[in-house]
């Protein structure tokens, strides 16, 4: 009976053993591995900001990680030269624009470094930045258009030419750059300077034949990503088309009913309300002869 | 000879006149009243704190108030069943019932059209249905079509009266409400040749008009789902199929109102047991077309079972629906069924049980025709709250929807308190043609 009973106290203390340890092995998930990175933007050579990523891959899969706070700085993590402190969106990322109050520090040397920590925990210390700008000009010559960008880069206190820069020209489309002539990129020559013939004909524009021309740079590892834009009437006009609004059809408004449907509508309704006014006359006639009769 | 007919018309007046009501008359209505003031209680709420007093939400944007709405529209095609079909058909046994019908129409499709702006959150913009409406909506056809069959059961209900408020002139205390009401309705008919005459004319118009109107109200009100693209609605079979049912709920109602008017009133000479056969057999014929048309309806969609009609057939048939589904096809048809084919099933007391089943059969299916195909979208909403994807009405829903229920009950017992339930003249008329036959 005793060892009845010491055989069930084993078989329930190894039960509770491995139990235990898959508690203890679940209690060791792995946390995953963080991806955080940093990317410089210079828009239209006026805006410039930070977009940082936090990303997490666990299980074999990348998911963005929402609401994590990092505080980004430039040049050292002194508190004085925080850029701004941040929290990650549901797609893992965070905006800092470069404040007013670090103008000076900004203007004064040609490159820059940005810090990003958590916590105490710097996670990023390196991410260096040259500033460059983008110049981009238009001219037509023998009804041949020309796109002329130039690239230049900040030294020793004045703009110089930023050669071999690869870089997208082309017209701003929705979801990218239709590139101007036939190659896909293009890079700066050692003037800093790329000129493109745009040989695309026939780009449609907006109402007064506009569209949008683009350079952009993107993840350079000296100057980060620049874009710039200039407007420019090259497309072709558009002409609204709204002959589809203008048919008459069952989903039209009200004033553009279908014919058939009037005539059918109408028809009926008059029948049978001219019929129904017919029969308040006959209940008149027998008022009236009622009247009479009395 | 002239003298037993002078005491046969005086008879038939004396036992088809309006009647006071008695103890429980007024408790009846002290009852309707109550319901219908906890209904307008519960409207108020609505008016003050709009439509998050219901529980309908982005899924189930129609519930019981459309559900209700359907009822009312469907048992007020009676009228041209009993009065247009049967005058008609000259069906002369039908008589007795066509005030009833003409009644039970009038009162439901007031009611429908009551229920239809409750059902809008904002009804100080009725209007701009008619403003701003599109002919091209369903929705303006059935305003339109509800409109004129109102106007036509009002005057299929008033022509026929003409001759009996002369008589009920004749019968009333000058100086009463009553009497100046029946005045002022009637006084005109003095009852010449000529009169009887264009008001005949009158009725068999009306009785042509109404049988094409009455159908277009159904069918519209049917089309108000069937070109909405969901699973359950979609179907080139839903005006044949709303029709059926409304001529059966509209018959039940009839045979339970016939019942409850003789054993109240004792009109057991005039509403006799042949009546109800008669109209019981009507009823088996017109259950077994609906429940045809329900077979067309739920078997041809489960036989294919295609992706989108699954979930929803699966909860009308085993699902969360399912108790509610078989109660409406056993209790609203398939019993009925039973109890009527078999000619001891055609007296009055069991005709009266099959009515009452057919009615609140009726009043559940509308229910399933509305609220399980809201629930299951071609297109699930994503992220929505739990209680989007269930729906039980509120409080203040089925407060609003009884009181709409005892409101169309309540101008029927209006009605026979002030009007004869059966036609006096017409009875009259139709005895003495009926004598004379006799002593030929």
């Amino acid at each position: 009976m005793r060892k009845q009973i010491n055989s069930y106290v084993v078989f329930a203390f190894c039960v509770c053993s491995f139990l235990s340890m898959n508690v203890s092995a679940q209690k060791k998930e792995d946390p995953g591995k963080e991806y955080i990175s940093l990317r410089y933007y210079n828009v239209n050579n006026n805006i410039q900001y930070l977009l940082l990523s936090s990303q997490v891959r666990k299980n074999s899969q990348v998911r963005p990680q929402p609401g994590k706070v990092y505080e980004i700085y430039m040049e050292n993590s002194e508190p004085s030269n925080l850029i701004g402190k941040v929290k990650t969106d549901a797609r893992g990322d965070a905006n800092a624009v470069i404040p007013p109050a670090l103008k000076s520090l900004w203007d004064s040397t040609a490159q820059h470094i940005f810090i990003v920590k958590q916590g105490e925990e710097e996670i990023i210390s390196d991410y260096t930045v040259t500033k460059a700008q983008i110049v981009l000009d238009t001219a037509t010559v023998d009804s041949v258009r020309n796109i002329k960008v130039r690239v230049n880069k900040w030294n020793n206190g004045s703009w110089s030419p930023a050669p071999d820069v690869e870089m997208k020209v082309g017209v701003r489309r929705v979801g990218g750059i239709i590139s101007a002539g036939d190659e896909d990129t293009y890079t700066t020559d050692s003037t800093g300077t790329i000129t493109v013939e745009m040989t695309k004909k026939g780009i449609p524009g907006d109402l007064k034949g506009n569209y949008i021309l683009a350079a952009r740079v993107d993840d350079n590892d000296s100057y980060g990503n620049l874009l710039v834009e200039k407007t420019v009437p090259w497309g072709t006009v558009l002409k609204p088309d709204n002959s589809f609004f203008e048919t008459r059809a069952l989903w039209s408004t009200r004033t553009r009913a279908p014919l058939w449907l009037l005539f059918m509508a109408y028809g009926i309704v008059i029948s049978v309300w001219t019929t129904l006014i017919y029969l308040v006359i006959l209940l008149i006639r027998i008022k009236k002869l009622g009247t009479a009769e009395q | 000879m002239e003298n037993s007919n002078v005491k046969a018309v005086e008879q038939i007046t004396k036992d088809l006149l309006p009647q006071k009501f008695g103890k429980r008359g007024k408790i009846w209505t002290a009852v309707l009243v109550v319901i219908c003031l906890v209904g307008a209680y519960a409207y108020f709420r609505q008016l003050k704190y709009g439509l998050e007093v219901t529980n309908m939400r982005d899924y189930v944007s129609w519930g019981i108030y459309i559900s209700n709405f359907v009822f009312f529209v469907a048992i007020s095609l009676v009228g041209s069943l009993i009065t247009a079909v049967f005058r008609l058909s000259d069906v002369k046994w039908s008589t007795p019932l066509t005030r009833i019908a003409e009644i039970i129409a009038v009162s439901a499709i007031v009611f429908a059209s009551i229920i239809i702006i409750v059902d809008m959150g904002r009804p100080e913009r009725f209007y701009n249905l008619f403003l701003h409406g599109r002919i091209q909506s369903p929705i303006i056809w059935d305003v339109i079509v509800i409109t004129t069959y109102f106007f036509i059961s009002i005057l299929l209900l008033y022509i026929p009266l003409l001759p009996d408020l002369k008589i009920l002139i004749k019968n009333e205390k000058p100086g009463t409400w009553l009497s100046k009401l029946y005045r002022f309705q009637g006084s005109f008919w003095a009852g010449t040749k000529e009169q009887f005459r264009i008001g005949d004319k009158a009725i068999n118009i009306l009785c042509i008009l109404i049988i094409p109107v009455a159908f277009s109200i159904h069918t519209v009100t049917s089309w108000l789902f069937a070109t909405t693209y969901r699973p359950g609605w979609d179907s080139t079979n839903f005006g044949a199929y709303f029709i059926s049912g409304a001529f059966l709920v509209g018959a039940g109602g009839v045979v339970t109102a016939m019942y409850i008017f003789r054993k109240y009133y004792h009109l057991e000479k005039y509403i006799t047991e042949k009546h109800f056969d008669r109209m019981g057999k009507i009823v088996v014929l017109l259950a077994l077309l609906y429940l045809y048309f329900n077979v067309n309806e739920y078997l041809v969609p489960a036989f294919k079972m295609k992706k989108s009609e699954e979930m929803h057939l699966e909860e009308l048939f085993t699902g969360s629906f399912s108790g509610m589904f078989w109660f409406a096809i056993l209790v609203g048809m398939i019993i009925p069924i039973l109890i009527l084919l078999f000619r001891k099933g055609r007296k009055p007391f069991p005709v009266f049980i099959a009515g009452v089943m057919i009615v609140i059969g009726a009043w559940f299916k509308r229910y399933l025709i509305v609220t399980p195909t809201l629930l299951h979208p071609f297109l699930p909403m994503q992220d929505v709250p739990v209680n989007f994807r269930h729906y039980f009405p509120s409080w203040e829903e089925w407060a609003i929807a009884m009181g709409s229920l005892a409101g169309a009950l309540l101008i029927i017992t209006f009605f026979v308190r002030i009007y004869p339930i059966v036609p006096i003249e017409e009875t009259i008329i139709e005895q003495t043609e009926s004598h004379e036959k006799a002593d030929q």
